[in-house]
């Protein structure tokens, strides 16, 4: 089912002499199933299409389908708690959202809004806690207690709890220590491959993209420019340059060598290939 | 010459557990230091210390020859500037120039001297075309070069960078840093940034890694960063010259260099001009 | 947000814009003093004349005061509608549905509509052209003589400004909550009683804890930078006040006489 944009475009403040037109005609497909990267500079408007996702946001002109459902332009969303259900929408800097005594009960207040019955609730809030890495010792405490990696935990459990089809995640490990990132975006990659999870991941990290993501998605001024496998994107030189994106270290090394005179031949995104490709040159 | 010392400095916050615990090191005249470690290793906390945010349970710290005490605070708030993690918390001021004028007011500066030193700090950072704006419309980079300007125009010996860059989005984080070497090289100035980003440790003249509130380890970038064991015990990164190295090392290839990628790759043009 | 008028400055380089804030607060304070005194009908032509001067000569468009009486047209039609039922002197106008409409309780009324509109129009002038930092330096300067009574005008002035700088912050912070809580099927529209309740705390516990983390942050970036509350200080904006500030000045009090003289005389 598709994840589609139809000639989508978003003002902020119509008709006001700050009037700002975020979005300008974006088309794309979001493939299901997949870990999408969404990357662009900020201000791009990477957050601005990732909120209609979930009519948040609704769109100005153009026309966005998510599953079985469609969102159109001037025309009022039916149902919103069934769509919001199934796209579940992390925010940036999300422990902002814990508001409950204990961890278990924030957790649990997503699927009661949804109208999920309170002892399935606890159980897939339960559930959800330990697969982010937060023993049943956490369930009673008060979240306003934990440091900041953990209520972030805390607080993607809330959404994971949901169980929506669709994780959308706005820069999911700003801030975060490098190890926490690490262990979040793992996390991410087992939620697409054992559950089966579509995840659109709105992300500043190159070294993240290249290690986690099938596919990136490029805003740029509005609009998307480009839609690619994660591979087609770093072999491409062209964009990396043209977006001034500063390439993953691995790519970078290409870029260096050649500089000093040594072309590596093909294409690497890991470090074996990487090195045998040196050996092959020096040898 | 030393600027900083820190000798036994103990902190708690909850009279539990230790969240310094008798650390102790040295930070030479204009070097670049960093401190690296986990989150809730003692990193910020020890900045907080120094500056007299927070207040010791043991152990001293010297700025420039003076110990931080409660009657010498306000000296060595003035010898030591410190640029925080949030970009949108560290302002005062309704605009740049007013916000760059904050820290003045409050050392008594005569208002007729201010707007030249503005205009100066301003100019150093880049910031020259903002001075009427308001910091709240300017990008994470520019509030934070701002923060930068208002620490400078209090002519501090010290700077510290506590994460100062970790909200930013990459063009931010290298506007920053690619500042911070500036104001380090031009300025001679000592600089200790707290940070996460390995490539910026491989640059310094000075690693200092915290666990638990301790100095675990401390020297040179090229001798702690090669170190993998036990940074990996840390939960820390190595830096990816060293997993090239080592990666090039298994296949035959052995080169000196660890850390700088740079270097690094010389080391392999000089072995392919040889073949 | 775009829709409020109440309290917003408008930039601009007019006369009004550019007077000593001190002079235009004092200004408005002898003008609302004059609204209040019993100079009849003749009185609030006088205040309402000055206001329209003042209007044209800051380029405010009519509409804008509008918009920035709009909020409180509610509470003057709740005033009106209690003066009506409750104020019985003069004569029957006319029967309404059984009520009796005295000629007093229209006079009452109109009186309170006026003075209300005049007081809103003359403090809407100074906000509209008056930036809230200079509006804040004037305050403390103001309230500098009082500090030997122990009036803390610094640290009244440092608040005022604080707040001002972290509206916008905390607007921008409050959009986000809510668009992250009705991502977790908060509704505030519908649901009953005890699920609005939830999702009003959804809101307030989060606005609080971030509020407390930057009020925190910004004690300490603060200190850092060497701030003591009750410690002297410099300031770096300076007001001055000069020929046309005291030319102002000048009028508004004439008139304040001049009205209280009408007043006696009456």
């Amino acid at each position: 089912m598709p994840i589609s944009f139809k000639e989508v475009s978003y003002t902020y403040s119509p008709k006001t002499p700050f009037a700002y037109e975020a979005l300008k005609g974006v088309n794309v497909n979001f493939t299901e199933g997949k870990i999408t990267a969404i990357i662009g500079s900020t201000g791009s408007g990477k957050t601005t299409l990732v909120q209609h996702l979930n009519a948040l946001l609704l769109p100005s002109a153009g026309e966005i389908e998510v599953l079985d459902r469609k969102i159109k332009a001037n025309i009022p969303v039916k149902d919103l708690k069934s769509l919001r259900k199934m796209v579940g929408l992390v925010f940036q800097f999300p422990e902002y959202q814990l508001f409950e005594e204990t961890i278990l009960k924030d957790v649990c207040f997503g699927p009661l809004n949804f109208g999920i019955e309170p002892q399935e609730a606890i159980k897939i809030s339960k559930e959800m806690l330990r697969l982010v890495g937060l023993d049943e010792s956490y369930d009673e405490r008060s979240p306003l207690e934990l440091s900041g990696g953990q209520k972030r935990k805390v607080a993607i459990a809330g959404i994971l709890a949901i169980n929506p089809q669709i994780l959308v995640l706005d820069e999911p490990v700003a801030g975060l220590d490098p190890q926490s990132s690490k262990a979040m975006m793992k996390l991410f990659v087992e939620l697409n491959r054992r559950y089966n999870k579509t995840i659109l991941i709105v992300t500043h990290n190159m070294e993240h993209v290249l290690a986690y993501s099938d596919d990136v998605v490029v805003v740029d001024q509005g609009s998307v420019i480009r839609h690619v496998t994660k591979d087609e994107f770093f072999m491409d030189d062209d964009i990396l340059n043209e977006l001034k994106i500063a390439p993953p270290a691995i790519i970078n090394v290409k870029a260096m060598l050649k500089a000093k005179g040594i072309e590596l031949k093909g294409h690497h995104l890991d470090l074996e290939s990487l090195t045998d490709a040196i050996v092959k040159e020096i040898w | 010459m030393n600027i900083l010392e820190i000798k036994d400095l103990s902190f708690s916050y909850d009279d539990k557990s230790d969240a310094v615990d008798q650390a102790s090191f040295t930070i030479a005249k204009g070097s670049y230091t960093t401190i690296i470690g986990q989150n809730g290793s003692g990193k910020s906390t020890i900045a907080k210390l120094v500056i007299g945010l927070l207040e010791k349970k043991a152990g001293t710290i010297i700025v420039d020859g003076l110990e931080l005490s409660s009657e010498t605070i306000d000296k060595i708030r003035q010898k030591v500037g410190i640029v925080f993690q949030n970009p949108d918390n560290q302002f005062i001021g309704a605009t740049v120039s007013d916000d760059i004028a904050f820290g003045l007011e409050n050392h008594c500066v005569d208002p007729k001297e201010m707007d030249d030193i503005i205009h100066h700090f301003a100019d150093e950072v880049n910031m020259l075309d903002y001075l009427q704006h308001e910091p709240t419309k300017l990008s994470g980079g520019q509030k934070q070069r701002v923060a930068i300007a208002g620490v400078l125009a209090m002519a501090p010996n010290i700077l510290i960078f506590d994460e100062a860059t970790s909200m930013l989005d990459p063009r931010g984080k290298k506007e920053i840093n690619d500042l911070i070497d500036e104001i380090h090289e031009e300025n001679d100035m000592t600089i200790i940034s707290i940070t996460h980003d390995i490539e910026e440790v491989v640059h310094s003249d000075h690693v200092i890694v915290l666990s638990e509130g301790k100095v675990i380890m401390e020297g040179k970038p090229e001798v702690v960063l090669a170190k993998e064991k036990e940074l990996k015990a840390l939960s820390l990164d190595v830096p990816f010259a060293y997993k090239l190295n080592k990666a090039l090392g298994l296949k035959g290839i052995k080169l000196k260099e660890k850390i700088h990628m740079e270097r690094l790759v010389d080391e392999l043009c000089q072995l392919a001009l040889k073949k | 947000m775009d829709s409020i008028a109440l309290g917003r400055y408008i930039p601009g380089t007019t006369l009004i814009h550019r007077l000593d804030p001190r002079i235009k607060i004092l200004s408005m304070l002898f003008l609302l003093i004059a609204i209040f005194i019993p100079a009849g009908f003749y009185g609030y032509l006088v205040i309402t004349i000055v206001s329209l001067l003042a209007l044209s000569l800051a380029k405010l468009r009519i509409g804008f005061v509008f918009k920035a009486l709009r909020p409180i047209m509610i509470m003057m039609i709740m005033l009106m509608v209690i003066n009506v039922l409750v104020v019985k002197t003069g004569y029957v106008i006319i029967t309404f549905l059984g009520f009796e409409i005295y000629s007093g309780a229209i006079y009452q009324t109109l009186y309170i509509f006026i003075r209300l509109v005049l007081m809103i129009v003359i403090t809407t002038i100074l906000t509209a052209t008056t930036k809230p930092l200079e509006l804040t330096l004037g305050i403390e300067d103001l309230l500098a003589p009082f500090v030997r009574f122990k009036v803390p005008a610094h640290e009244i002035a440092m608040m005022i400004s604080i707040a001002i700088r972290f509206i916008p912050t905390l607007i921008e912070e409050t959009q986000r909550i809510m668009k992250a809580q009705a991502s977790r099927g908060v509704d505030l529209k519908e649901g009953k009683f005890k699920e609005k309740i939830a999702a009003i705390l959804s809101l307030i516990v989060p606005l609080f804890v971030s509020s407390f983390q930057r009020a925190e942050d910004l004690a300490n970036a603060m200190e850092a930078r060497g701030y003591v509350p009750d410690a002297k200080r410099t300031r770096y904006k300076q007001l001055h006040v000069d020929t046309k500030d005291r030319i102002i000045l000048l009028f508004v009090i004439l008139i304040l006489v001049g009205l209280i003289k009408i007043a006696i005389f009456i």
